[in-house]
């Protein structure tokens, strides 16, 4: 091993690096926070360090040398934080696995990955691994959080996370100079981690970001306030809720606390992220589209159950709302004068507390991206004071591309590029290149693939297509991929209208269908609380989501919806007819991505019957056109 | 975890974030937010600062109120909490005033008097009651419902009884005796002085003491109903048998829950007997009892707050009723004539609460404030 730059010239830094020096300086302040037994259980700097230090030595101890890949397949919590940290510092690559990943996949990924070490979660992620582990010959160990229920298999590769941080004692005892010895030969071109993307087309692919990538990222977004502006400090709170193997969550939960020492909340589960949002409140929160529709959805359907003064009082702040919307939509996200006095009109009276409900009370900064967000879904949190800013970056280039800034928000762009960062449309197809030390070193063990997306130039292909607006702000049109060209040759980019359907609080999924067909059309996934909420109070009785999916009254809700996104496009970009899905989409049954992104081409194959109903002119399938709707042809 | 984690803890991310409990001594707090912190705080220097602006008839009124929340949280003890129907709160009452007068009376050539101080008079007073309690509670824990109301009914008469005939104690029927002399540490309470300015009489010194016990008392109450006593009191009432299964004894429960409100009825006794000033053992009768009744079923049964919220109401009606009988017609109040008394008016309000209460709102005013609260609490959804 040698060391291609002295230490002390280093402008760069590991997290390890990063986090023993926070350790160092505030070993008594919190640092994580993890609810167990109804209680958030603090982690102090100096646990944490001491804990991911025994990690590494821990898979040393398993024979983890530098370059050598370990496995992480568990929810968010601290102990992924550990072994990823800990595995860096001895110099390994981690691998995050979507808990959601079925066996196959799994199979699939360690396989491709050649993970020595894989850490499961639970019984559930241990069963995965057991089931496919005959396929995966270079698995040597499987280490385990949770013992419920594992406690009794009896495999040879199975260990307990006691018996591995055992064992990292042991080895520490034994070589103590091995962590100091491995952050000092560190390079800034050692891979750090793999991070599988989700593979809307094809298997996924992992790509590798080095540490000068990590470093770039962390300098870019956060450090510099790319994505946080103003920085964020040791007093912003985080809630960690989105998969840690997705490279934004691992920005913003491990890279940004490392890098700042924000603290850390571990949600309980994706299912309880609204309750643990009220008890965080945290300060920096990013999320998906998906969860910025459903925090919307909620209040809608919460409201519709509050009494008569709430509710009055609700549409008067929502008119006050939608004022200060539109004026800090023309404002690019700054207050006015004019804003500023409506918001302290409608705070005490609505914002304060519709904001605590939803725990975004003491949000500074908050962000989306990862998928276009509706525009309708944005201003109505500008309304309330939630200014989000959307932005844009991949796993390849390391989340680092565009963001709205504070003061300069653009409605339906993604913002400007980040600094330091080249960024161009292609002057033949407007797909987006991107160029900075945060591409990514290319997919593992393919380079056929890493062919495709980077060039000789060092350009990052993402993928999308994108538009200038007002020469300052890029906007995605769509991916490159899913543009749709009807039989006419137009050219529709479908997630736009697709996101317009969205906006409903009744609709969860919508695909656009028209590629080289007449007209467009759309399948349909109705949001089951919302549409069961909406059906308990008008009194149609339903028995399962299918059912659900079969009312007339449903169709019709479904129908307006739809009317109500035509209104805004030009007549060849409108919607004919659409069909509902019969089945809420699973990522078990192939339908979805683990980040939940549709995959079309699935989605296409499996609904064939539905599109070939729209398309053959019968009604053999309930939904409809703009005119009628129909259930059941007996 | 040492303190200087704590201390960060509070200046990274716990402030502001009142759900966010990171010890399970904060979630269990009886005052776990600062919103109650702040307003319980508020509220007890509002009620510290009242006497110096009212009349000091009302000054006395308030302090009955005082007395009248603790002999509630008493009978709340053992009616609402351990479920205990108990119709013998005035006997533990008289019990306590008499053990206060005995111990700290002074001797007249009547009746008795050791003339000793209220820090020895007032925890006696809480005391002998309580003993007395403990003495009867394993005849009371054999039986419920009705078969206790009437056992415990018959109490009150054998203690009238008692309390009748023991004339060098009571002063006998109809002549009565002085109550204890509040004497604390040696300071006479009863004598005036002279406070940053202002002159301080009888009536707010007794409103300061009383309130002071009632705080302690109702803070001390409170811990017991959220420690595994309290949560035995509730099994029994809920299901006795279900109770013992899982392992609660009810013989020690039910013993347990009549000795602490023998205790806090004495105390109640003792201050009362004080307040209201010379006592005749026709005091302690059933109608009393009945009164502490209605303050735990108009405040709210199996509540603290509610107890006081009810003890104020049965305390102050009264008084509001004489008040608007000036204004109402058909009263004949002190002055004009009606075909109601305001005795009767009272009576027949009372009656009326009661009934509408256990019909329309089994918690009581505290189930009332409980609704509001909730309904704001959860602004600007309803859930």
């Amino acid at each position: 091993m040698t060391t291609t730059e002295p230490a002390t010239r280093r402008d760069w830094a590991t997290i390890p690096a990063r986090i023993a020096e926070r350790a160092a300086l505030h070993p008594g302040r919190v640092c994580l926070r993890e609810k167990r037994f109804g209680i958030w259980q603090d982690v102090t700097w100096q646990q944490y360090w001491a804990n991911c230090r025994l990690a590494g030595y821990a898979l040393a101890a398993l024979g983890i040398g530098p370059g050598d890949r370990v496995a992480i397949h568990s929810e968010n919590r601290p102990e992924w934080l550990y072994t990823d940290v800990g595995a860096v510092a001895i110099r390994a690559i981690t691998v995050g696995l979507y808990s959601t990943n079925p066996a196959p996949e799994i199979a699939y990924l360690l396989r491709d990955s050649g993970a020595a070490v894989l850490v499961a979660e639970d019984q559930e992620q241990v069963d995965k691994a057991l089931e496919v582990e005959a396929q995966c010959p270079d698995l040597r160990w499987i280490v385990y959080l949770e013992p419920r229920g594992v406690r009794a298999y009896d495999h040879p590769k199975l260990l307990s996370w006691t018996e591995f941080l055992e064992r990292g004692r042991d080895h520490a005892a034994a070589h103590p100079e091995l962590l100091d010895r491995a952050a000092a030969a560190a390079t800034p071109d050692d891979v750090v981690t793999l991070m599988y993307t989700s593979g809307t087309t094809g298997p996924p692919k992992g790509a590798m970001l080095t540490v000068r990538n990590v470093d770039f990222a962390t300098r870019t977004l956060i450090v510099d306030g790319g994505l946080y502006d103003p920085p964020p400090t040791d007093s912003d709170v985080v809630l960690s809720y989105l998969p840690l193997c997705h490279v934004v969550e691992r920005a913003a939960t491990e890279w940004c606390n490392a890098a700042t020492g924000s603290t850390v909340h571990f949600a309980e589960s994706i299912d309880t992220v609204q309750a643990n949002l009220r008890e965080v409140q945290p300060t920096l929160f990013f999320a998906v589209p998906r969860i910025w529709e459903k925090i919307y959805a909620g209040v809608e359907v919460k409201m519709n159950a509050a009494s008569p003064l709430k509710r009055a009082v609700y549409g008067f702040g929502m008119r006050l709302a939608a004022r200060i919307g539109d004026e800090l939509v023309r404002a690019e996200g700054s207050h006015t004068a004019r804003t500023r006095l409506l918001y302290a009109l409608g705070y005490p009276l609505l914002f304060r507390s519709l904001r605590d409900r939803i725990g975004l009370r003491k949000v500074r900064v908050a962000s989306s991206g990862a998928a276009p967000i509706s525009p309708d879904v944005l201003r109505f949190f500008f309304g309330i004071g939630v200014v989000i800013s959307e932005a844009y970056g991949m796993t390849e280039n390391a989340a680092v591309a565009t963001a709205n800034r504070r003061g300069r928000v653009k409605l339906g762009t993604v913002g400007q590029p980040h600094s330091g960062t080249e960024l161009r449309l292609d002057q033949r197809t407007n797909e987006i290149l991107t160029r900075h030390p945060g591409n990514f070193a290319g997919y593992w063990r393919n380079p056929g693939k890493t062919a495709e997306v980077l060039d000789e130039d060092g350009w990052l292909h993402t993928g999308d297509v994108g538009a200038w607006v007002d020469g300052s702000h890029l906007k995605i049109v769509d991916r490159i991929k899913d543009v749709i060209i009807t039989s006419g040759g137009k050219n529709v980019a479908p997630s736009e209208l697709e996101n317009s359907l969205k906006t409903s609080p009744y609709i969860k999924e919508a695909v656009v269908v028209g590629d080289r067909r007449a007209y467009l059309t759309v399948l349909i996934g109705i949001e089951p609380d919302t549409v069961g909420d909406w059906a308990q109070r008008a009194r149609i009785p339903y028995t399962t989501y299918r059912d659900l999916t079969e009312k007339e009254q449903v169709l019709e809700l479904v129908q307006a919806v739809i009317k109500q996104a035509n209104a805004k496009v030009a007549r060849v970009e409108q919607i004919r007819k659409f069909r509902v899905i019969p089945k809420e989409l699973d990522h078990d049954d192939g339908e979805l991505t683990a980040t939940q992104k549709v995959k079309r081409a699935t989605l296409h194959e499996r609904f064939a019957d539905l599109v070939e109903d729209m398309y053959a002119n019968r009604k053999d399938r309930p939904g409809g056109d703009l005119v009628e709707v129909h259930t059941w042809t007996s | 975890m040492s303190v200087t984690t704590e201390g960060a803890r509070r200046r990274g991310a716990g402030r502001g974030r009142p759900l966010l409990y990171t010890s399970y001594a904060a979630d269990q707090a009886i005052w776990n937010t600062p919103a109650k912190r702040v307003w319980t705080l508020a509220l007890l220097v509002a009620v510290l600062a009242l006497p110096f602006y009212l009349d000091r008839d009302l000054t006395s009124l308030l302090t009955t109120v005082f007395v009248y929340a603790i002999g509630g949280i008493g009978l709340n003890l053992v009616t609402g909490y351990a479920g205990q129907v108990s119709l013998g709160h005035a006997f533990f009452l008289g019990l306590g005033a008499y053990t206060a007068a005995v111990f700290g009376g002074e001797a007249t050539d009547d009746v008795v008097g050791l003339g000793l101080d209220m820090a020895i008079w007032l925890p006696l007073a809480g005391l002998v009651p309580a003993l007395v309690g403990f003495a009867v509670a394993p005849l009371a824990a054999r039986v419920r419902g009705l078969y206790l109301a009437i056992l415990t009914l018959g109490l009150v008469f054998i203690g009238l009884h008692i309390f009748n005939e023991a004339d060098s104690i009571t002063g006998g029927a109809g002549v009565g005796r002085a109550p204890a002399e509040p004497v604390l540490f040696g300071v006479d309470l009863t004598t005036r002085f002279e406070l940053f300015g202002t002159r301080v009489n009888r009536d707010m010194v007794y409103y300061i003491l009383c309130l002071v016990v009632l705080v302690v008392l109702a803070v001390a109450a409170r811990n017991l109903t959220r420690s595994k006593w309290g949560r035995a009191f509730a099994a029994v009432r809920d299901r006795d048998v279900a109770a013992e299964v899982m392992g609660v004894s009810l013989l020690r429960t039910k013993t347990l829950a009549f000795t602490i409100s023998s205790f806090y009825a004495g105390i109640a006794g003792a201050l009362l007997s004080v307040v209201v000033g010379r006592i005749s053992p026709n005091t302690w009768d059933l109608f009393l009892s009945i009164d502490f009744l209605a303050v735990v079923l108009i405040g709210g049964v199996a509540t603290i707050t509610g107890s006081i919220m009810g003890a104020a109401f049965v305390v102050l009606l009264p008084r509001l009723v004489d008040e608007l009988s000036a204004y109402l017609p058909f009263i004949s109040g002190h002055t004009g004539e009606g075909f109601l008394s305001v005795f009767q008016l009272q009576t027949m309000i009372f009656g009326a609460l009661i009934v509408l209460f256990l019909v329309l709102e089994p918690r009581g005013l505290y189930g009332l404030w409980v609704r509001v609260r909730n309904y704001w609490k959860a602004w600007p959804f309803s859930y």
